[in-house]
C-alpha cells in the first residue's frame, strides 16, 4: 500500500523496508538468478555436519543458507517492528507464498491453498472436519474411513483420535513390500475398499492415501487409486503427500483428490517447517477449520490458517525465494527431481549390488528416496535391530540412514532380507555418501556382527 | 554407559556444563527418555553422543553477533553499529569477535548473573526500529538479543544434524524448559505444564477438551460456560466454535470500563453466574477468566473469582493470562485454577511463540494437543512437544530467558514492580496532560494501563480507533494500540482510550512523544472523521 514517509522518518518506512528485504539491491537479487556454481551449492549446504553421509533428506529435509539468509530478514522485520509488520506485510506475504504454491501445484484457485506448519496439521484438520461430520449426524456410526497400513504412525494416531473415536470404522488397506509393480499396489487398495464397502453395507467416506509412503517408502498410483475411489463411490479422497513436493511431480487437479497436502521442508528447500494443504472447492470446503480458533475464525481455511495467534511466521514467507533459487538450477524442479531419481536408482543399485540384495521397489515406484535391502546376515529381526542399527551407524560411522524391519513371513528362508534402509538424494549429496554408507556395512559383515552383536551406541 | 572417544572429537566443551557442549550426557542427568516411540522418521531414545555444535558456527556462513545477523543484499538491519555482512555465504565477524564465543561470553555471564548495566540493556533491544516510540509491549513482546542468539545457536545445530538433535537433545531440553516455567508458576509438578506456541493455542486445547465431553455425552446440551465480555477475540471464537457448536451455552460476563475497583467485577460475575446456573436447570461446567484482560487492559481478581467459581459448584476453571507471566506475580496454587495459560513471547522475553499452560493434575481432565501425532496418549505435555517437524527453538530458551530476567536489576519480582510504578507514573502523566483520567485504579494496573484520550478527538467507533493508531505509527513514528469504549456512561466525555506498556526497554521520552502527537493533533483540530475520508 501506499503511505507516504513521514517527515519525522528519514524517508524510512515500513513498506520500503519491507520490500528491501524480499528483493535486496539489484546486483545481488541479478546474482540470485544466475546458475550456481559447484563451490556455490557447496557453501548453500556448509552448514550441514561435514562429517556425517547425511543420506536421510527424507526425514527432515534440508534448507540452503540463501533461503535460512532470507528467513532472517522476516525475521528481523517481524522484531523490529512487530505491529506494522502485522498490520501491513505479514498478510500479503503469505498470499505471495500461497499463490506461488497455488501455481506449482497447478491449484485452479489461491483460496484452495492454505499455509500450515506440516503434513501432521494438515491431517488433524482434515480429520476434525470429519470427526465434526460423525457427531453432527452427518454421517453414520460405523460408516468407514480407509487408511494404508503403511500410512505415516501420525496420522494413524489422528485417524485413531478424530474419527474412529466419534464412530468411524477405520480399515487399514495393506500394501506389499518389497514390491514389484503399482498392479500390486492397486489390487490390495480395491480389497481393502471391498472390505471398507462391506457389500454396499457401509458408506465410505474417506479414503487417506500416501503419494509416497514414509516407511517403507514406495510412490503410490495415487491419480489411478483416486479414481478407484470415485468409481466405487467413496465420498472424499485425501492424499497425504508429506514427501511429494519437490520429489515427484505434483499437479492436484489431475490427481483429482478432495485435499492433498505436503511438506515443503523435506524435498522443496523451504526452513522448518511450512506444508500447504490443498482442498478442492465444494460447497462442502467451507467447513472445515483450523483447529486452533483465532479471530479468523470462518473466513475460510487459508486465512484462519494465516494466523493463528502470534507466532513466527517466517518459514512461510521464504516460498518465492525458494522458487528463485530452485530455478537456478538447470531444468529448475524438473531438474532437480529428475536427477535426484537418477542418482538414487543408481547408488541404490550399488548399494545392492555390494551387498548382494535389491531394491524394495522398481525404479518407476520410487522417487528421490529408494528402500535397499540389508544384507540378512545383519539379522535384521525386530524393529529394535533396525533402530539399535541405525544409532550404530551414526555413532561409529556417522552415517545417517533411517532402518527398516520388514518382517519375516512364514516360509522365508533364513537367508531372506528382513531389514531395508532408505537412502535419499538431495543436490548436496556425493557418491562418497553412498561408499561410506556401503563400507560401513560391509565392515560389520567382515566382522561378522549382527544387529545382536551391536553394543548400544550410548 | 560407553563413551566413545570418536564422540568427543573436536568438543568445545565448556566447563561449566554449558548444554550447547555437553556430550549428550543432559539427557541421562535427567533421566528422560529422549526421543519420542513410534516415529518412522527417528529412532527411540536414549543414545547420548557428543554434540559438536560449537563447530557449527565455524562453517555457518550466518554470524550472529550479539544477536545481530549479517545482513544481505542491501537490508538496511545493521544496527548497533555492527556491519551489515554482504555475500551469501559470507560471515561479518564484527570487532574480530565470532558468535560462537559471544554466544558462550553471554552464557556465561547470565550463569554468573551479573547485573546488566543501563548500556547492556539498551544494546539487547536496538534491533528495535530506534525511530518508534514502542509503547506496546503488550501486543507483541520483545525478545532480546542475547535470547535471540541462543535461539539461533539451537537452530543451527538442528539443521547441522536434524536426526541427532531429535534424538538426543530436543525432549530433555523441552523438559528443561517446562522446569523453569514450573518453578516461575510455583506448580506442583512439572507434569502439570505443557509448552505450546500462544494462548490461542492453549484456549484451543481447552475447548477441545469441553466440546468433546459435550460430544460424547459427559455434559448435557445447554450446560453452560462463563466467559468474560473482555475476552480475547481469538478466544470467543474458539468458544463459539468448541463449546457453542457442540451444543454449549456460552454465557458473557459484561464488566464496566472505566472500572472503580475489584468489587465492580466480583459483583458482575456473580450476577454472570446466576445467568449461567439458571436457577440451577444448568451445570456450569467451565468459567474462562482473563488474568488481565487485553482490551480494555485491567487486572482481573482472579483467586477472589476462582473461589466463587468453587463455591458456587462451577465444575472447572480456566485462566487466560496471555499477559501475565513476566508482568503480574503468577502463583498458580495460590489461585487454585484447573487450567492456566500465559504466553511467554510478551512479557518473559521469550522469542515468538512461546507459552505455558498449566493443567492442574486430576484424573478427569485428560487434555489432548489438537495436532494429533506420535505421541497421542501420552499426556498433554509429551503430545505438546511433538506436533510433527517444526522449529521448537522458542520452546528451548525459556532458560535463556530467566538467566536474562534474573540479570535485570532486582530480577523478577523488581522488574514487575518497577513496570508498574513505571507505567502508571507515565499514564498519569498522560492523563494530566491530556484533561482525561485512566481507565482503572492504579492498584488494577500492571505493566500497562488505559489512558484516556481526548475527546476532541472524536474516536466515534472500532474503526475510527484502527484508524487512529495507524495515523500515530505513520505520521508520529508513535506504536500504541487504542480502544473504543462502546459502553461509556452518558456523562463520560472519553470515547477512547490507549493502553500504554512499560518494558525495560522503555524511555520516558517514548511517553513524551505519545503525549506530544496527541496533543498536536488536539491542537491541529484534528479529528477522526479526517481519517475516514477518502483521499482526493
Amino acid at each position: 500500500m501506499d503511505t507516504p514517509s513521514s517527515p519525522l522518518s528519514n524517508g524510512h518506512s515500513f513498506p520500503d523496508d519491507a520490500a528491501a528485504a524480499r528483493n535486496g539491491d539489484s546486483a545481488a537479487k541479478k546474482r540470485r538468478l544466475l546458475p550456481l556454481s559447484a563451490d556455490e551449492l557447496r557453501r548453500e549446504f556448509a552448514h550441514h555436519d561435514p562429517s556425517v553421509a547425511r543420506v536421510n533428506n527424507g526425514s527432515f529435509g534440508s534448507c540452503p543458507l540463501s533461503i535460512l539468509s532470507a528467513q532472517q530478514r522476516w525475521q528481523r522485520l517481524w522484531l523490529r517492528q512487530p505491529d506494522a509488520f502485522f498490520f501491513d506485510e505479514l498478510q500479503p506475504s503469505i498470499l505471495r507464498s500461497r499463490e506461488a504454491i497455488r501455481a506449482l501445484i497447478r491449484a485452479d484457485h489461491v483460496e484452495e491453498v492454505s499455509l500450515v506448519d506440516n503434513a501432521t496439521t494438515a491431517a488433524a484438520i482434515v480429520f476434525q472436519r470429519f470427526q465434526r461430520a460423525f457427531h453432527e449426524g452427518v454421517y453414520a456410526p460405523g460408516d468407514a474411513v480407509v487408511l494404508l497400513h503403511y500410512a505415516y504412525g501420525s496420522v494413524k494416531k489422528s485417524a485413531h483420535a478424530y474419527v474412529a473415536r466419534a464412530g468411524a470404522t477405520v480399515v487399514e488397506a495393506p500394501l506389499p513390500f518389497p514390491v514389484a509393480s503399482a498392479a500390486d499396489v492397486v489390487s490390495e487398495f480395491r480389497k481393502a475398499l471391498d472390505v471398507a464397502r462391506d457389500g454396499g453395507r457401509r458408506r465410505v467416506r474417506l479414503a487417506v492415501i500416501d503419494h509416497i509412503t514414509s516407511m517403507p517408502s514406495v510412490v503410490v498410483p495415487v491419480k489411478q487409486l483416486t479414481q478407484i475411489c470415485r468409481d466405487e463411490g467413496v465420498e472424499q479422497v485425501f492424499v497425504d503427500a508429506a514427501h511429494a513436493l519437490g520429489n515427484v511431480e505434483v499437479d492436484v487437479s489431475d490427481i483429482g483428490a478432495d485435499f492433498y497436502t505436503s511438506n515443503l521442508h523435506k524435498w522443496f528447500f523451504c526452513p522448518p517447517s511450512v506444508a500447504f494443504l490443498y482442498c478442492r472447492r465444494s460447497p462442502e470446503s467451507t467447513d472445515i477449520h483450523h483447529p486452533v480458533v483465532s479471530s479468523e475464525y470462518g473466513k475460510g481455511l487459508a486465512i484462519e490458517s494465516g494466523w493463528i495467534g502470534t507466532r513466527d511466521y517466517s518459514a512461510q514467507l521464504v516460498v518465492p525465494e525458494v522458487v528463485d533459487f530452485i530455478n537456478r538450477f538447470e531444468g529448475g524442479i524438473n531438474g532437480i527431481m529428475k536427477k535426484n531419481h537418477e542418482k538414487v536408482v543408481e547408488m541404490g543399485k550399488m548399494l545392492a549390488e555390494a551387498w548382494g540384495t535389491s531394491l524394495g521397489a522398481p525404479p518407476e515406484m520410487s522417487c528421490s528416496m529408494i528402500m535397499v535391502g540389508l544384507p540378512p546376515r545383519l539379522r535384521v529381526d525386530s524393529d529394535e535391530d533396525a533402530q539399535k542399527l541405525r544409532k550404530y551407524l551414526r555413532g561409529k560411522f556417522q552415517v545417517e540412514v533411517p532402518t527398516h524391519y520388514n518382517g519375516r513371513r512364514p516360509g522365508d528362508e533364513d537367508e531372506a532380507v528382513t531389514g531395508y534402509v532408505r537412502i535419499s538424494h538431495q543436490v548436496y549429496n556425493s557418491l562418497d555418501d553412498y561408499c561410506r554408507l556401503r563400507d560401513a556395512i560391509c565392515k560389520l559383515l567382515s566382522l561378522g556382527l549382527a544387529c545382536k552383536d551391536l553394543l548400544p551406541f550410548l | 554407559m560407553a563413551t566413545d572417544p570418536a564422540t568427543v572429537k573436536g568438543d568445545q566443551a565448556e566447563e561449566d556444563g554449558d548444554r550447547a557442549a555437553a556430550n549428550g550426557h543432559q539427557a541421562a542427568e535427567d533421566g528422560e527418555i529422549a526421543a519420542a516411540n513410534g516415529h518412522q522418521a527417528a529412532e527411540e531414545g536414549g543414545e547420548i553422543a557428543a554434540v559438536n555444535g560449537h563447530q557449527a558456527a565455524e562453517d555457518d556462513d550466518r554470524a550472529a553477533v550479539n544477536g545481530h545477523q549479517a545482513a544481505e543484499d542491501g537490508d538496511r538491519a545493521a544496527v548497533n553499529g555492527h556491519q551489515a555482512a554482504e555475500e551469501r555465504g559470507e560471515i561479518a565477524a564484527v570487532n574480530g569477535r565470532r558468535e560462537e564465543e559471544d554466544g558462550d561470553r553471554a552464557w556465561k555471564k547470565a550463569r554468573r548473573a551479573e547485573t546488566m548495566t543501563a548500556e547492556e540493556i539498551r544494546l539487547e533491544f536496538a534491533h528495535h526500529g530506534s525511530e518508534m516510540a514502542r509503547v506496546n509491549n503488550g501486543s507483541f513482546g520483545c525478545c532480546p538479543a542475547s535470547v535471540q542468539a541462543a535461539q539461533r545457536r539451537l537452530q543451527d545445530l538442528w539443521l547441522r544434524h536434524p536426526e541427532k538433535f531429535f534424538c538426543d537433545n530436543l525432549q530433555p531440553w523441552i523438559l528443561r524448559s517446562r522446569d523453569v516455567i514450573r518453578g516461575l508458576i510455583n506448580a506442583d509438578r512439572v507434569e502439570e505444564v505443557s509448552i505450546v506456541d500462544n494462548a490461542t493455542t492453549a484456549a484451543a486445547v481447552v475447548f477441545q477438551h469441553v466440546q468433546r465431553a459435550f460430544y460424547e455425552g459427559a455434559y448435557a446440551a445447554g450446560d453452560s460456560i462463563v466467559m468474560l465480555h473482555y475476552a480475547y477475540g481469538s478466544v470467543k471464537k474458539s468458544a463459539q466454535a468448541y463449546v457453542a457448536g457442540a451444543g454449549g451455552n456460552v454465557v458473557e460476563v459484561p464488566l464496566p470500563f472505566p472500572v472503580r475497583s475489584e468489587e465492580e467485577v466480583v459483583v458482575e460475575f456473580r450476577k454472570a453466574l446466576e445467568v449461567a446456573k439458571d436457577g440451577g436447570k444448568r451445570k456450569v461446567r467451565l468459567a474462562v477468566i482473563d488474568h488481565i484482560t487485553s482490551m480494555p487492559c485491567v487486572v482481573i481478581p482472579v483467586k477472589r473469582l476462582t473461589q466463587i467459581c468453587r463455591e458456587e459448584g462451577v465444575d472447572q476453571v480456566f485462566i487466560d493470562a496471555a499477559h501475565a507471566i513476566g508482568n503480574v506475580e503468577v502463583d498458580v496454587r495460590d489461585i487454585g485454577a484447573d487450567f492456566y495459560a500465559s504466553n511467554l513471547y510478551k512479557w518473559f522475553f521469550c522469542p515468538p511463540s512461546a507459552a505455558l499452560l498449566y493443567t492442574k493434575l486430576s484424573p478427569s481432565s485428560s487434555l489432548h494437543h489438537p495436532i494429533v501425532a506420535s505421541e497421542y496418549g501420552n499426556g498433554l505435555p509429551a503430545e505438546s512437544a511433538w506436533v510433527g517437524a517444526r522449529d521448537y527453538t522458542p520452546h528451548l530458551v525459556v532458560p535463556d530467558a530467566a538467566a536474562f530476567v534474573s540479570r535485570l536489576p532486582g530480577g523478577l519480582s523488581a522488574l514487575i514492580s518497577r513496570n508498574k510504578k513505571k507505567v502508571v507514573e507515565m499514564g498519569e502523566m498522560l492523563a494530566k496532560a491530556w484533561g482525561t483520567a485512566l481507565g482503572c485504579p492504579p492498584e488494577m494496573a500492571c505493566a500497562m494501563v488505559m489512558v484516556g484520550l481526548p475527546p476532541a478527538l472524536r474516536v466515534e467507533g472500532d474503526g475510527d480507533a484502527q484508524r487512529l493508531r495507524r495515523h500515530l505509527r505513520e505520521a508520529y513514528l508513535v506504536e500504541v494500540p487504542v480502544y473504543y469504549n462502546p459502553r461509556r456512561a452518558d456523562d463520560d466525555a472519553v470515547s477512547a482510550y490507549a493502553r500504554i506498556s512499560h518494558q525495560v526497554y522503555n524511555l520516558e521520552d517514548d511517553y513524551l512523544r505519545l503525549r506530544d502527537a496527541v496533543a498536536q493533533l488536539v491542537a491541529d483540530g484534528f479529528t477522526c472523521a479526517a481519517l475516514s475520508s477518502p483521499p482526493p
